[in-house]
């Protein structure tokens, strides 16, 4: 099978990672723009950030076949130093238009205070003025509250559902997300968030339709591979290979393509990997022979 | 010293470093740039209607005076208005390339970098004061893809040593696409690179394994420093026990003195063909007549033998090493 894990924080993420990911069948995934663990002191930081995102980690993924779009956002936590926040607003616009920029995000609530609200809607206007997807992260305490505050804030902006992606979700917050029209994101994360079985009975529940399994994986104990994880679980218990195809592939190649940013039809052709576009000096490849125009086993 | 007193009194002021070129920018070359007519003409055959008239209402903005942060984004915004894919220039157009430019190739350009380099060459400053600034925004703001685009401009501004330090950060990235984009068919490094730059540049083209004959000028910019480093490179790799790339031997030329010949007897004896054609290159390079016609004798392999008499007759110049690159043989 092929997967597309729509939330994956790659800078924070090994070579090794990036093979085992490719060799477990991951063709795409979006790196949202997200904070580092510790909060920024000063925009440089963001804007070299942002580059990376759109530079040599989409070069890094390259090199194992996994094409690398990324969503462009000022985080929750860190729109709380205000002053800082706002000089991020102001770079944003040089980045949330370029090529492979596929969302906002992620924005939202994490303590859901002023200061992440005035964020959060002043990028949802930069969404709505340029027609693009959004990426919305939910918060980790008072979870229900910050989802709805999100949902009703994007009803109240008139932000179409269909391109309205809402993250972390969990079995107290799939039905308002579902009934807003929202897309359901659900992040496989050990011991927080969303598990394996959890995630297959919700999909017993309720079915594929807007359903969307991503990793979030980042620098915390996490895991790249709950994506097809969760798929050869899904299997097991009984989901249908269709079933499984939206839920970890198609429902957010769908919601993101909206971006006009993937190529949908490259996405499905067998990727081949050119490690000879990597080299020596601080590379990827260190000495072991490249696999090049080598298929990735599916 | 303190070290506040020691970056007071010994640090280059930045303008001589260059490193914002306005400072040093010269107000005397023409406002003509040789290659614009052909970008147009190329892109001319390549955009759709749309296409075409976001390129002329993108131009007509940036001679108007367009903000750096502008410019900018029409660069970013220009993947939404080009054609996906290589430029694939006909011969034709390439050997327009190489008369308006020598040393420009664009074989190797996608036909969006051909359109954001034409946006950057309707600066209405090009060669002024402000134009420097604006171009080093939009590097710092660039994506890979613009970076290439940007990259492959250089060669073709006036003025071009006010980019110097810009090109040779080109050259220190790890994406090689990046490098690549800087080092590879275009005049601008061998033009502009000081010897530290332009060695670092040839050394780690081999290290890496991009075609380095395509570093246009390499043959007129060999040295003995560059040979010796080369040989360090090659002793380097027989002692790590592996092979060193067939175009290390480019780096040579006359310059190698006795070290270099023993190192292509020991390259010539060896049994990996690659490396038997380069080393056979490489005598006729270093104007080893006797040792290859010596080597012509006992030759069994008939295109090594083909090789040794080519670089006799003289046909070893840098584009002999075209065989070499990865995919060509």
């Amino acid at each position: 099978m092929r997967f597309f894990d729509p939330h994956i924080h790659m800078s924070s993420r090994t070579t090794d990672d990036y093979r085992a990911m490719a060799d477990a069948g991951i063709r795409a995934i979006i790196e949202p723009a997200f904070w580092l663990g510790q909060p920024r002191t000063q925009v440089g930081s963001f804007i070299d950030y942002f580059a990376s995102l759109v530079g040599w980690e989409r070069f890094r993924a390259s090199q194992f076949g996994i094409t690398h779009f990324c969503a462009i956002g000022l985080n929750s936590k860190e729109a709380n130093n205000e002053g800082l926040a706002r000089e991020v607003l102001e770079v944003l616009p040089r980045f949330a238009f370029k090529e492979g920029v596929v969302a906002i995000g992620e924005i939202g609530f994490d303590e859901i205070t002023p200061a992440e609200e005035r964020a959060y809607r002043a990028q949802i206007q930069l969404a709505l003025e340029n027609d693009m997807v959004i990426m919305v992260h939910s918060p980790h305490r008072d979870k229900k509250r910050g989802i709805l505050r999100s949902i009703d804030i994007a009803k109240e902006m008139k932000v179409p559902m269909s391109k309205f992606i809402m993250d972390h979700n969990n079995e107290e917050t799939i039905d308002d997300t579902l009934e807003s029209g929202a897309w359901a994101a659900f992040s496989i994360y050990p011991h927080t968030k969303m598990g394996t079985d959890r995630m297959v009975d919700l999909v017993l529940k309720y079915g594929p339709e807007r359903l969307i399994v991503d990793s979030s994986a980042d620098w915390g104990v996490s895991d790249p591979l709950s994506v097809p994880r969760t798929a050869r679980r899904m299997l097991e218990r009984g989901v249908s290979a269709e079933a499984v195809e939206l839920c970890t592939w198609k429902n957010a190649l769908d919601a993101y393509a909206q971006s006009g940013q993937i190529d949908v039809a490259a996405l499905e052709r067998s990727p081949v990997i050119d490690q000879r576009a990597l080299w020596e000096d601080n590379s990827v490849l260190r000495g072991q022979d490249p696999r090049v125009d080598e298929l990735v086993p599916n | 010293m303190a070290l506040a007193d020691l970056v007071r009194s010994g640090w280059p002021d930045p303008g001589t470093r260059g490193r914002l070129g306005w400072v040093t920018a010269s107000p005397a070359c023409s406002l003509m740039i040789a290659t614009l007519p052909l970008f147009d003409a190329l892109l001319e055959r390549r955009l759709a209607g749309a296409g075409r008239a976001w390129l002329q209402t993108a131009l007509a903005d940036i001679a108007n005076g367009a903000a750096a942060e502008r410019l900018a984004s029409l660069i970013s915004m220009a993947s939404r208005h080009a054609p996906r894919g290589d430029l694939d220039p006909s011969a034709a157009e390439r050997n327009d390339a190489q008369r308006l430019l020598p040393g420009w190739n664009p074989e190797r350009w996608t036909t969006l970098e051909a359109l954001r380099a034409r946006l950057v060459l309707n600066h209405p400053d090009i060669d002024g004061a402000s134009f420097s600034a604006v171009l080093e925004e939009c590097f710092r703001y660039a994506d890979g893809g613009e970076l290439t685009a940007l990259y492959r401009v250089l060669g073709h501004l006036p003025a071009g040593e006010r980019f110097a330090w810009r090109a040779a950060e080109g050259c220190r990235t790890n994406m090689r696409t990046v490098f690549e984009a800087t080092a590879c068919d275009t005049p601008y490094p061998a033009q502009y690179f000081d010897d530290v730059a332009w060695h670092q540049l040839v050394i780690k083209a081999v290290f890496i394994e991009a075609p380095l004959w395509r570093v246009y000028g390499l043959d007129r910019r060999l040295s003995p420093e560059l040979a010796r480093m080369a040989l360090d490179l090659a002793d380097e790799r027989r002692s790590a026990g592996r092979a060193v790339q067939p175009e290390l031997w480019l780096c040579l030329g006359t310059h190698g003195g006795q070290r270099a010949l023993d190192a292509l007897d020991h390259e010539m004896s060896r049994a990996d063909r690659r490396s038997r054609l380069a080393a056979a290159l490489a005598l006729g390079r270093a104007g080893a007549d006797d040792r290859a016609r010596a080597l012509l004798g006992g030759e069994s392999d008939p295109g090594v033998k083909a090789t040794l008499e080519s670089a006799l007759a003289g046909r070893c110049d840098q584009s002999a090493f075209a065989i070499f690159e990865t995919g060509s043989d």
